[in-house]
């Protein structure tokens, strides 16, 4: 695409970030958004786009631990930062617990919310060891979803906090 | 409920398989339109029309053609092929050529090197238009004088349906009730804005990755547009971010097509959210005139009712919701005699075409407030008159069509009974700050399209290794068809869901299962599926019977072996069949078909039996409203739906919770003004906060022609939801409210409107 868009050869802002635990550095426009950025320049197609004004959630990646929205963020704004996309969850190709337990409770339908919905239940997960139900609504209420009516969702995340906080003791335990 | 018992071995019917596709949509790895990546793709974008209803006198495109990094705008004079297309009626131009019938009419098609500057070109071409007159009520459209918007005039459509002697009955009734329901444009808001992207393959045809419901289709309608054999043009569906309808449409396959086709040039198209708002179909809105007749006993004996539906500047799939919304109006009751009239319009609003559930949500809003008026008017409950009231096994419905199996809405009711009479004793001994209330809402669905044939098909081949593909048109959009279809053709051959490899809703690889609409999938390219694999394993019980040299009926397939029932040591596995099969030269690709058993409808009295199978469901709402700002909270829905049979449980009950998440919000806030409603800050969904705590109940009533027993859920799981709301709002009020959405306002004005309970209550307080 770059070849095809001779305003590219223009760039005249360089970022360097952390993304998805690798150090990356990238020439942007000023007025580019980090969601433009993030699947053009680095191919994460899970990066998904919506809406384009911060109302749906689909473009939500996580920036130093708190969930925000691409579309709402410039590039610029990620130079410096620690950036995690729904690209970075798996590991080696096998699915964290998150993304586990949305696949166990059905969490999935046509998908295009499913990386936003991750990508804020895994900031809420980050931060809170065992959110009720209320924590989890309110943290995930920026992510519309349209298919699933949200019930096997929140199933998910809750199935996810179990699940992390098992491993926790677990590992305590093996310590 | 019934349970059908299918002694297979390694069965997954009734399973909680991962749904198809599911792990890559975790991963972010699946594809969805806009992700498709085709080297030196054309961005495409198009020039809308801002009038509702204009003559285009000029467009002037050079200076749009000499911008920089623009490749070539294209006009309704470009096309090859025949400039009109459509579901049912062929009468929307791809590009206007004449003249522009709504606001978001596409009128101009530029293809760039990007979009920067494929914005700059459209901002570039000038078009001159003389203004029309414009009409934005149906009935204002079709009375004499309206501003004409097609050529053959305003008339979509009109349907009736005549069962008995209905002037009689309500001479005879006890009671009369009449009352006018309207609704409004709804939009089905998928999350996934429509996009596709196309380019020329080697052998010169047009291969078009699309988000689409319904490839099969696209392909005809995009040939046609460019004058070529449907052979020559390839739909290949992408991940499809929801559809709910509006993908059954061409959207951007028709652009992509036209412009590939004449640039010889990879292309790529996403609408934005606005054009997704904008110039997409959109729910019908109906006014509906419902008068109902029963005697003191509660029982229905007549209902006359006149529906009126805005198409607006097409027809998409009107056509057919003039039809299922008039043959759905009695909704799931026996009614002796019926008089139904319904007519469609065009007039210059948005398109109103398919959306989860073809009228049948606004009319069960209908018929779900007239059962709670004439309940309360008989001092009978709102469960006990419906109780009174359902088709049963032997009932005639509207049409005539006598219901011979699986008519499970008497077990839905009782499935919600106690948990009904248990909040409404709640409400009762409870006294809260804000008022309660609980309400019904039942309907029925018939699975398919209506009277029309509307076949399915599958192929099944046994690969060289012994592995299994399945072939199925069918687009999943997230619903979990894949998912089912795999379930079928894995329990059918023995074998675990994981070894079926599925190639799905691509033209160039797989025969038509038609739309993926009227909650169909299951139903009828279920039993598609099953006919292709039960051909196949026909042939692989033969030559394992003449291999082990024993009768067919002692052999069964199993974990990739066909063996002995009583002995598993004496089997053959399929990669050895494939070799004899191979070598002797027996067929390893089976097809198979379905097309539900219908008959169309008498055009005088709307006779016939327009669906093999009908699904059932009944929900409740319960509600809270806070009187002092009309805001209104659902606490809980219980929602029963037979299904016939739930292949995927874990499905049905996604499917559930969504519908009620979408009827929730067709309820309270959801209304499109056409023209003017372009983002998601215009226009709320549900989200998670809106979310009641809902209690899924599948009812299993088989069906006899359905793979295993199964009908459908799609459509059905949004149907009563806001019925139901709207009866516990009415509930709670003691005021009806017969305009949907209702939002705060409405709300307000009934809490204020004089004659309900909150008055006297805020007055005690």
């Amino acid at each position: 695409m770059n070849q095809e868009n001779p305003q590219d050869e223009l760039a005249d802002l360089e970022i360097s970030f952390t993304l998805n635990d690798s150090q990356v550095r990238v020439s942007i426009k000023p007025w580019e958004t980090a969601l433009e950025t993030l699947r053009n320049k680095f191919g994460l197609t899970g990066v998904k786009e919506g809406c384009g004004i911060g109302e749906c959630g689909a473009c939500t990646i996580v920036m130093d631990g708190k969930a925000v929205n691409g579309c709402l963020i410039l590039a610029a704004q990620l130079d410096g930062r620690t950036v995690e996309t729904v690209e970075g969850l798996s590991s080696n190709g096998t699915m964290n617990y998150l993304q586990k337990a949305f696949l166990d409770k059905g969490g999935v339908q046509c998908g295009f919310c499913t990386p936003g919905m991750l990508m804020s239940a895994k900031a809420l997960l980050d931060e809170c060891d065992q959110p009720s139900k209320k924590v989890i609504t309110n943290a995930l209420s920026g992510n519309l979803c349209r298919c699933a009516g949200y019930v096997q969702i929140v199933d998910a995340v809750e199935e996810a906090a179990l699940i992390k906080s098992k491993d926790a003791e677990d590992q305590a335990v093996n310590r | 409920m019934t349970d059908t018992n299918f002694s297979q071995s390694s069965s997954s019917i009734g399973l909680n398989i991962s749904r198809v596709g599911a792990e890559e949509k975790l991963q972010g790895k699946a594809l969805f339109a806009n992700d498709v990546v085709l080297k030196n793709a054309l961005c495409l974008k198009a020039l809308r029309s801002e009038l509702p209803h204009a003559v285009i006198e000029s467009i002037e495109v050079q200076r749009a053609i000499n911008s920089p990094g623009c490749v070539a705008v294209f006009t309704g004079r470009d096309i090859p092929g025949k400039n009109r297309y459509g579901l049912i009626n062929k009468d929307q131009p791809l590009l206007a050529d004449t003249k522009v019938r709504f606001v978001g009419d596409p009128v101009a098609l530029v293809a760039a090197v990007s979009e920067d500057a494929a914005q700059t070109a459209l901002s570039k071409i000038k078009v001159e238009y003389k203004e029309l007159a414009a009409v934005f009520d149906p009935e204002e459209a079709l009375a004499p004088g309206a501003p004409l918007i097609h050529e053959k005039g305003n008339l979509l459509g009109k349907r009736l349906i005549k069962k008995g002697v209905p002037d009689l009955a309500f001479q005879k009734a006890d009671i009369v009730i009449e009352r006018k329901y309207q609704t409004t444009f709804v939009e089905h808001a998928y999350l996934e804005p429509d996009a596709g992207a196309a380019f020329v393959d080697q052998s010169g045809r047009i291969t078009i990755y699309a988000s689409t419901q319904n490839p099969h289709y696209d392909q005809v309608d995009v040939a046609k547009l460019l004058g070529l054999p449907e052979n020559m043009v390839r739909i290949i569906q992408t991940a499809t971010g929801g559809g709910f309808g509006s993908k059954l449409d061409i959207n951007t396959q028709g652009f992509l097509g036209l412009a590939a086709y004449l640039l010889k040039r990879p292309v790529k198209m996403t609408y934005s959210r606005e054009e997704a708002f904008l110039c997409t179909s959109k729910r019908h809105p109906l006014k509906i005139v419902y008068k109902s007749a029963a005697n003191k006993d509660g029982r229905l004996l007549a209902i006359d009712v006149k529906i009126i539906g805005d198409t607006g500047a097409y027809a998409s799939y009107g056509l057919a919701v003039v039809t299922r919304s008039a043959v759905h109006a009695t909704g799931p009751y026996e009614v002796p005699n019926v008089h139904v009239e319904s007519v469609f319009a065009y007039t210059n609003n948005s398109i109103a075409g398919a959306m989860r559930g073809f009228g049948v949500p606004q009319m069960a809003f209908a018929h779900e407030s007239q059962m709670d008026l004439l309940a309360e008017a008989l001092a009978v409950s709102p469960l006990e008159i419906r109780a009174r009231n359902i088709l049963r096994l032997g009932s005639t419905t509207a049409t005539k069509q006598t219901l011979t199996a699986s008519v499970g809405i008497g077990a839905c009711i009782e499935a919600i009974a106690p948990h009904y009479e248990q909040i409404k004793k709640s409400i009762e001994l409870t006294k809260t700050k804000n008022l309660r209330g609980v309400g019904l809402g039942c309907m029925m669905y018939g699975i398919g399209n209506t009277g029309v044939q509307n076949p399915s098909t599958a192929q099944v081949e046994l690969q060289p290794d012994g592995t299994i593909t399945l072939f199925s048109g069918a687009a999943d959009i997230g619903q979990g068809s894949s998912t089912v279809l795999t379930q079928i053709a894995a329990t059918e051959l023995g074998l675990d869901s994981n070894k079926i490899d599925l190639v799905t809703a691509d033209t160039g690889m797989t025969t038509s299962a038609g739309a993926t609409s009227a909650s169909r999938q299951t139903y009828i390219s279920g039993n598609a599926v099953l006919d292709a694999v039960s051909k196949l394993k026909e042939m692989l019980l033969t030559e394992a019977a003449t291999m082990l040299r024993t009768g067919r009926a002692s052999l069964t397939l199993k974990n990739g072996r066909i063996e002995n029932i009583s002995n598993n040591a004496l089997f053959v596995t399929l990669e050895q069949v494939v070799r004899k099969a191979v070598t002797e030269g027996i067929p390893l690709k089976w097809q198979g078909f379905f097309d539900p058993d219908t008959t169309p409808l008498d055009p005088d009295t709307g006779e016939g039996n327009p669906y093999a199978t009908f699904a059932f469901a009944a929900q409740l709402a319960e509600i809270e409203i806070d009187v002092l700002t009309g805001e209104v909270t659902v606490t809980k829905v219980v929602a029963a739906h037979d299904v016939g049979k739930a292949i995927n449980p874990d499905c049905v009950k996604g499917q559930i919770y969504g519908g009620v998440a979408m009827g929730l919000g067709f309820a309270l806030m959801e209304e499109f003004a056409p023209g003017k409603t372009v983002s998601l800050k215009d226009y709320h969904v549900p989200t998670f906060s809106d979310m009641p705590d809902v209690h899924a109940i599948i009812v299993e009533d088989a069906e006899p022609t359905g793979p295993y027993g199964a009908k459908g859920v799609g459509e059905p799981a949004l149907i009563p939801t806001a019925p139901a709301i709207l009866n516990a709002i009415a509930d709670a009020l003691g005021s009806r409210i017969y305009f949907l959405p209702a939002n705060l306002e409405r709300i307000m004005k009934a809490i204020h409107s004089g004659t309900s309970k909150p008055l006297k209550i805020k007055l005690m307080v």
